[in-house]
């Protein structure tokens, strides 16, 4: 169902040799600049052996029933030891399919894959911008464990089969320069994210993903033309149901390991008062 | 569609009263007389309409607004669309003589567009007052405004009341 793809600017070798899982190897290269430090470090064996330990946070904003909110997930990754955990694979995400995504009035316009790759999300229409995040990334650089932020745009790519396409971009300024641009339909209360592995240091184990945040909807501005004129509005955001499901809205979620450990992990954003 | 049912003859008196009854229509009939029973309609119908926002109920838009064509009125539509290409709507068509209610499913075309468009199945399953009893069976063609929620249909099918 996913597509996923990397760009980076510059092309390194790599020599890995470990077992890979059933998951696709994306040969992105390091940037120039930690291409260069890496050859100053001493490499390590990846220590990423545990089982990893996930969770999920969900929420709404504003949580006002009946009324159109914006839509925030995120999951953390750690060990139980606090190594390195394994590089994420894959995530299948559980919301409540009576969900007004499809009725947000997001993502009015779609932007080519190959072009939010190449150019990022600011290339795209604004229109189809549908979020934003966060993300943040571990990486062995021996014996110490580097962080890098990454910026996330949800993005509406061309529909498939009928169905929504969400883009996920990922761009990575500072120490390593990269994009990688992952694609899920939009179905009904699932998203099911194929994640690429992206390379560490020569040697080492591959990026992992420990945090991300996102949001769906929120503070975007969106463009339509009216008597001839361009006017900014905001999307008016995910329509929440008048009725609060029992127990609340339950959100759950599968994380696949490139060592091949699998792990889930729920929330559930409780009903408002009143 | 109304359903009638009589009791059997129980004696040898309404037998023969039954037996004459039936010999007088049966000769009723092959003079040409039709008996008093009211005659199922059945007409083309072309109902247009585009609707402005009226409610919502998250994947659930409820418009409403004029209808022309055959039958003019008012109509209400609730519009599902959960981000499947595959959308249902449920319509009520409001009109002098009373009101038709019908069911659709649709498939929706172009997602990413601000207008994408629908087309489908719909049934005519029941109604009030003229049409308490239509049934029908069409097509329903439209266009789902996605940033402001306003629908424009199109019904076009036989209805028989």
């Amino acid at each position: 169902m996913s597509e996923a793809s990397a760009q980076r600017p510059v092309r390194a070798r790599r020599t890995a040799s470990r077992a890979r899982t059933g998951a696709h190897r994306t040969r992105a290269p390091l940037a120039s600049l930690i291409a260069a430090l890496a050859l100053s470090c001493t490499l390590g064996a990846a220590s990423a052996q545990a089982t990893q330990l996930t969770s999920i946070s969900a929420g709404f904003s504003p949580l006002r029933l009946g009324a159109p909110t914006a839509l925030s997930l995120g999951f953390d990754v750690r060990t139980p030891d606090g190594s390195l955990p394994s590089a994420l694979t894959g995530i299948v995400f559980h919301y409540p399919a009576d969900l007004g995504i499809g009725t947000s009035g997001l993502g009015l316009a779609s932007c080519a894959p190959a072009k939010l790759s190449f150019a990022g999300p600011q290339a795209c229409p604004a229109n189809s911008i549908m979020g934003r995040g966060s993300a943040l990334t571990e990486f062995q650089v021996s014996p110490e464990v580097s962080e890098e932020n990454a910026e996330i745009a949800l993005v509406a790519g061309p529909a498939q089969n009928g169905y929504l396409k969400l883009l996920i971009s990922a761009t990575g300024a500072y120490p390593v320069q990269a994009r990688i641009v992952m694609s899920t339909l939009l179905l009904p209360g699932q998203l099911q994210i194929h994640v690429p592995l992206v390379p560490g240091l020569p040697e080492g184990p591959d990026v992992a993903v420990v945090r991300v945040n996102v949001t769906i909807g929120g503070n975007l501005t969106y463009y339509e033309r009216a008597h001839g004129k361009r006017t900014a509005y905001r999307p008016q955001g995910i329509l929440l149901p008048k009725r609060c499901p029992a127990g609340g809205f339950r959100f759950h979620a599968s994380f696949s390991f490139l060592d091949g450990t699998h792990s889930q992990a729920q929330t559930v954003v409780k009903c408002p008062r009143g | 569609m109304r359903s009638m049912s009589r009791s059997a003859p129980t004696s040898g008196g309404a037998l023969r009263r039954a037996l004459l009854s039936g010999a007088l229509a049966a000769a009723a009939l092959s003079l040409g007389l039709q008996p008093a029973v009211a005659a199922t309609r059945t007409t083309n119908v072309r109902e247009e309409g585009s609707l402005r926002f009226a409610s919502d109920e998250a994947t659930q838009i409820v418009d409403e607004g004029r209808m022309s064509g055959t039958l003019p009125g008012s109509g209400r539509v609730y519009f599902s669309y959960n981000g499947s290409p595959n959308v249902s709507a449920r319509f009520t068509i409001r009109t002098a003589g009373g009101t038709i209610d019908g069911t659709a499913r649709c498939r929706l075309n172009n997602p990413n567009s601000p207008t994408p468009s629908f087309r489908g199945a719909l049934a005519i399953v029941g109604g009030s007052g003229r049409y308490a009893h239509a049934r029908g069976r069409g097509e329903l063609f439209g266009v789902f405004h996605r940033r402001g929620y306003g629908l424009i249909v199109q019904a076009i099918g036989k209805l028989s009341y």
